[in-house]
């Protein structure tokens, strides 16, 4: 027992050694120095959401790049450090503070998966670090008011009520049905979907679940059918959004669906084929289509694709706005960059859209969600096209 | 598993405490020195982690490494010393973060809500076992799957407790006015957290018990033989390792802050088994070091990864294939050692 009691207090020692030089080392602003500020993020880069990840950051790197390339933001070049958490909160609460300690960064920015958040986002927070635009639909992430967190992503909830309401106003439904994911994604969904049919004085005829991962839905179809639903809301991703409408119309059954942002994806189609013809769907940001495309966003997509050697898809643009949106902020808070100047500055931000079609993001001091509007698309001809604009 | 080898350790310990020559201390003395060359050998890499990666971060690993060691434990006394598969035990950890976090939640204070957590785990590893009256082997090991993935679906359909898939806040731990927020307060009540378990295995692992089990490891025919209740002899085993999983799932459930069902699916369960298996799952030192290695190493090769020339940005599959390789040269090296000494990978 000795031993064990010796090397008790030995760690207790040193644990007070090293908390006395802890507070010593702690100095400026952090992150931000005359030549750079750099800027963390906690991505997925392996494991279940490791298809976002990739193209988040390479998205953020480019509009990183290009702001250096134009001589950085009030002479300071940005330098992303990513860290992988592979959706493990483990790894994400010791990445945080990798990013924290060892990189110094001056904020985070876009950290991805609710449980990597939640588990983070306290001790961000807590280190005085701005906690910038995480992939969460969990309230908390913008509310209450806190000066270091903000959010320019609508919440599930608020994007498909509006959705729900303005198919179900404008196309006649009167049974609405729902198959969502056994989550919090497929709550948000379920929460959202549920309140804009409130407001029409409708409820859900039916309601089914299924895990994530799931690949056959033939139980699930089976139900929705025998409820009569004539619209089928999915709160899926990719995969389940093909496999639920593939097993519908193999089936026969030709009942109208619409999906979440999340199944928003040129996968959507490319996997899906003639069987997700007509799907309806939300998108928060565009797809970038090459096809077509104005002369800024091909410039755009053909710069993206000569830098990372793939073309790039929802999740670029997403990676790219956010990071303009941190840089817009950074250049408004003027050089002498410190966290409450850039909090304040952001509280100022209104943005107006830009040519990859993302909506105006508004930030105040009493609201730092930036949006809350999705639009509505349908898959015509193998590709999504946009039916509205954004939807109040 | 099942292959009769030499005693170990300990069962030279069991036998020499019952002579007194002097070779036979020697052996004692050994025997209970050894296992704590580990965590005098992880103690003294600690100062060098802060110095070389910051000390809130050297800390915060600290703290995960201490916390897995300990839900390692569990797993060492059911797969280690009584030799049953366990492909679950994700779910007892999950058992005792949640009874944590809920009773943490209404405030209740560590010393009452911990024990509430350990036995909440003992129960679930009292559940778990009930198939090893009927099943051996593999089968009983999908039995304890099953199970696991039972609690997973509990944990996420019964949202009116534990809140479901979208998961639930655990505040900082501690009470009284006294919270252990900053690392250092984490690590301390973490290392404090695992000398307890493991002197409370230490003890388990010499009682009458602790060679029951190992008894049965080595040849159950022989054990019943031997007058022990095979059926009694494995409840025991899961239900004690349970509640030592429970005890380390409690705190994992306040470092972490928030726990969602999720997080305690087959994954950790395999995570667990590997930590054992890599850090040697006959010892309980094997915890820690296995610990170590599947908490520290990939934080290690992170930071590895930033002095590489080039972008350290891009590198996501490097460190995947770092680590993959790490694992795979540890098995081996473990192999080389244990077949130097004569024994079998344990």
């Amino acid at each position: 027992m000795s031993a064990a009691r010796a090397l008790f207090l030995a760690c207790l020692l040193l644990g007070s050694l090293l908390s006395a030089t802890q507070a010593v080392a702690q100095v400026a602003a952090p992150g931000v120095s005359d030549r750079e500020i750099v800027v963390g993020s906690i991505l997925d880069l392996s494991g279940p959401a490791a298809l976002l990840g990739a193209p988040v950051r390479d998205g953020m790197l480019l509009r990183f790049e290009d702001a250096n390339a134009a001589g950085g933001v009030h002479g300071r070049k940005l330098r992303l450090v990513v860290e992988d958490a592979g959706y493990d909160p483990k790894r994400g609460v010791l990445a945080a503070r990798k990013l924290l300690q060892r990189d110094q960064v001056f904020a985070f920015l876009a950290n991805l998966g609710t449980p990597v958040v939640m588990a983070t986002m306290p001790a961000i927070v807590d280190a005085g670090r701005l906690h910038l635009f995480p992939f969460s639909p969990h309230e908390s992430t913008y509310s209450p008011l806190h000066p270091l967190k903000f959010q320019m992503f609508p919440p599930y909830q608020d994007y498909m009520e509006a959705a729900t309401r303005h198919m179900v106003k404008s196309r006649g439904y009167s049974r609405a049905c729902l198959l969502y994911q056994d989550d919090d994604y497929g709550l948000e969904v379920m929460k959202g979907v549920e309140s804009g049919l409130a407001k029409l004085g409708q409820r859900l005829v039916e309601r089914t679940a299924y895990k994530r991962g799931a690949t056959d839905f033939s139980s699930q179809i089976a139900r929705l059918r025998s409820a009569r639903c004539d619209l089928v809301v999915l709160a899926t991703v990719v995969r389940e959004t093909v496999a639920a409408m593939t097993e519908a119309r193999r089936n026969g059954w030709a009942v109208d669906m619409l999906v979440s942002a999340s199944g928003y994806s040129s996968q959507t189609h490319e996997l899906g084929g003639a069987a997700v013809e007509g799907l309806f769907g939300v998108s928060v940001l565009p797809l970038p289509y090459a096809d077509g495309a104005p002369p800024r966003l091909a410039a755009w997509i053909g710069r993206y694709h000569k830098r990372f050697g793939a073309d790039p898809n929802v999740w670029s643009v997403m990676g790219y706005v956010l990071a303009d949106l941190f840089v817009r902020g950074a250049e408004q808070a003027g050089p002498e960059l410190t966290t409450a100047r850039f909090t304040a500055a952001m509280e100022r931000l209104h943005t107006d859209g830009d040519f990859l079609g993302s909506p105006g993001y508004r930030f105040s001091p009493q609201d730092h969600l930036g949006s809350r509007q999705g639009r509505l698309a349908q898959i015509r001809n193998g590709r999504w096209v946009m039916l509205t604009d954004y939807l109040e | 598993m099942g292959v009769p080898v030499k005693p170990g350790r300990a069962e030279a310990a069991d036998i020499a405490a019952r002579n007194d020559s002097p070779a036979a201390a020697g052996i004692v003395r050994a025997s209970f020195c050894r296992p704590l060359a580990g965590p005098a050998l992880a103690a003294l890499a600690l100062p060098l982690a802060c110095l070389l990666l910051g000390t809130d971060y050297a800390l915060g690993q600290a703290t995960l490494v201490a916390t897995y060691a300990i839900a390692g434990l569990g797993v060492v006394l059911i797969v280690g010393q009584a030799g049953q598969i366990v492909l679950g035990q994700g779910a007892l950890v999950a058992l005792g973060a949640y009874a944590e976090a809920l009773l943490a939640a209404v405030g209740w204070p560590p010393l009452l809500s911990l024990p509430v957590a350990v036995a909440l785990g003992a129960c679930g590893g009292a559940i778990a076992s009930l198939p090893a009256r009927r099943l051996g082997g593999l089968y009983f090991g999908m039995s304890t799957l099953a199970f696991a993935l039972v609690v997973e679906e509990v944990l996420t359909r019964w949202s009116g407790l534990t809140q479901g898939a979208a998961g639930m806040l655990v505040p900082a731990f501690g009470g009284g006015g006294w919270r252990a927020q900053t690392p250092l307060a984490q690590f301390l009540v973490s290392l404090v957290a695992l000398a307890l378990a493991w002197m409370a295995c230490r003890r388990l692992l010499r009682s009458r018990l602790g060679r029951a089990w190992r008894a049965i490891r080595e040849d159950e025919a022989a054990a019943a033989a031997c007058g022990i209740d095979l059926a009694r002899t494995k409840s025991a085993a899961f239900i004690l390792g349970g509640g030592v999983s429970a005890f380390g799932g409690a705190f994992y459930a306040h470092w972490i802050g928030f726990i969602s069902p999720e997080q305690f699916g087959l994954m950790l369960s395999f995570e667990l088994l590997m930590l054992v298996f890599l850090g040697g799952v006959g010892r309980l030192s094997g915890a820690l070091w296995g610990a170590l290695v599947i908490v520290a190493v990939p934080q290690l090769i992170a930071v590895a990864r930033d002095a590489l020339p080039g972008e350290g940005v891009g590198s996501a599959g490097l460190e995947t294939a770092l680590f993959g390789a790490v694992i795979v040269a540890l098995v081996l090296w473990r192999l080389r050692g244990e077949k130097r000494r004569g024994g079998s990978l344990r």
